[in-house]
């Protein structure tokens, strides 16, 4: 139990992915699946920084002026690229929301199953 | 039933995760092992070896520039994906369905036209000094780029009449895999290596130069694949 009260950061970013989860899952609408995909990818980005994060530490800028200890610079520049993909999903979901709305007239997607 | 079903999923997935991140060490523990055998190696060895203080802009250019050369295509893809997607089809509105007209108020575009400068300084800055200071390639990119989309709005320029002319735009849309192809080949020539960097305490210089390049080639870049990612999304 005293080891699961340490992690409550982590526990938040799971209660998290879950509700983008189920974002994804219940919604029919596929804007709302997009919204619900980019919380997941939020829970993530935030689950992976933290694992990098030190208590009392600086930022990872070692420019003589503050010593250590450093927050690890590896998470936070693998989020950086995780970021810019998750920018470019979004781009190219919406693009496909937008030329579904135009070959269809709606982006519901169990309205979706009928029209074929 | 289907909520039913849902719940499951996400139960599903839920309880595995709660049991793994039970079990980490916890957050901001420096005994952990990531920093104590990971984030140690970078943090002592990252300014001599890459010569960048920023050990994020070190780690992303130079010892996973591969990751970060892969990340720049993908945005690239992204945009050629759209533009495949969105470039040809009808228009969004059906027939008879007129453009909503909304004229941008006198105030906000007064405001931006004022600030544009500012922010413009502002996004080469934080392009420039990426490797000594909070900042980068990407970051810089993005308010560049959000600057663009706000002027497009501003002076009403869509796809017809570009902020950026569309010839000049292509090749700025490819700066990032174009810089990156460039150094990378430097790279091949003066260390052996892809993307590899000259060794050596004279080579400072030209490592510099060779970051430097990469930070500018993805900014203007991401900041050029925004504005056009905007401009293909807003149509007509």
């Amino acid at each position: 139990m005293g080891a699961a009260l340490q992690n409550l950061d982590y526990f938040a970013f799971v209660i998290l992915f879950c509700i983008g989860l189920h974002t994804l899952v219940a919604r029919p609408n596929l804007l709302k699946k997009l919204l619900g995909l980019n919380i997941m990818e939020t829970a993530v980005f935030a689950f992976i920084v933290t694992s990098g994060m030190v208590d009392g530490g600086a930022a990872p800028i070692v420019d003589g002026t503050v010593t250590g200890p450093f927050a690890s610079p590896l998470p936070q520049a693998l989020i950086l690229t995780g970021i810019v993909v998750a920018v470019s999903i979004s781009a190219l979901a919406l693009a496909l929301i937008i030329e579904i709305y135009r070959q269809c007239g709606t982006i519901e997607a169990d309205e979706l199953k009928g029209v074929g | 039933m289907k909520r039913l079903l849902a719940a499951m999923v996400v139960a599903a997935a839920a309880i595995p995760m709660f049991a793994g991140v039970a079990g980490l060490p916890a957050p901001g523990d420096a005994g952990a092992p990531a920093h104590t055998r990971v984030a140690a190696r970078y943090v002592e060895a990252g300014v001599r070896e890459t010569g960048a203080q920023n050990l994020v802009t070190g780690v992303l250019l130079n010892y996973r520039a591969y990751d970060t050369f892969g990340e720049v295509m993908v945005i690239f893809a992204a945009l050629a994906a759209v533009s495949a997607v969105l470039s040809r089809g009808p228009p969004a509105r059906r027939p008879g369905e007129a453009r909503p007209q909304v004229e941008t108020s006198p105030v906000v575009a007064f405001v931006i036209r004022l600030t544009a400068p500012f922010i413009a300084i502002f996004g080469v800055m934080v392009i420039l000094k990426g490797h000594l200071a909070p900042g980068g390639g990407f970051q810089g990119g993005v308010i560049l780029g959000a600057l663009l989309v706000l002027l497009s709005v501003v002076t009403g320029r869509g796809l017809e009449r570009p902020l950026l002319p569309a010839p000049a735009a292509r090749w700025l849309q490819a700066a990032g895999p174009l810089a990156f192809a460039v150094v990378g080949l430097f790279g091949l020539a003066c260390a052996g290596t892809l993307l590899g960097y000259p060794a050596g305490p004279g080579a400072d210089m030209l490592r510099a130069a060779m970051m430097l390049m990469l930070e500018l080639g993805i900014g203007i870049g991401g900041a050029a694949i925004i504005l056009w990612l905007f401009l293909q999304m807003r149509g007509e």
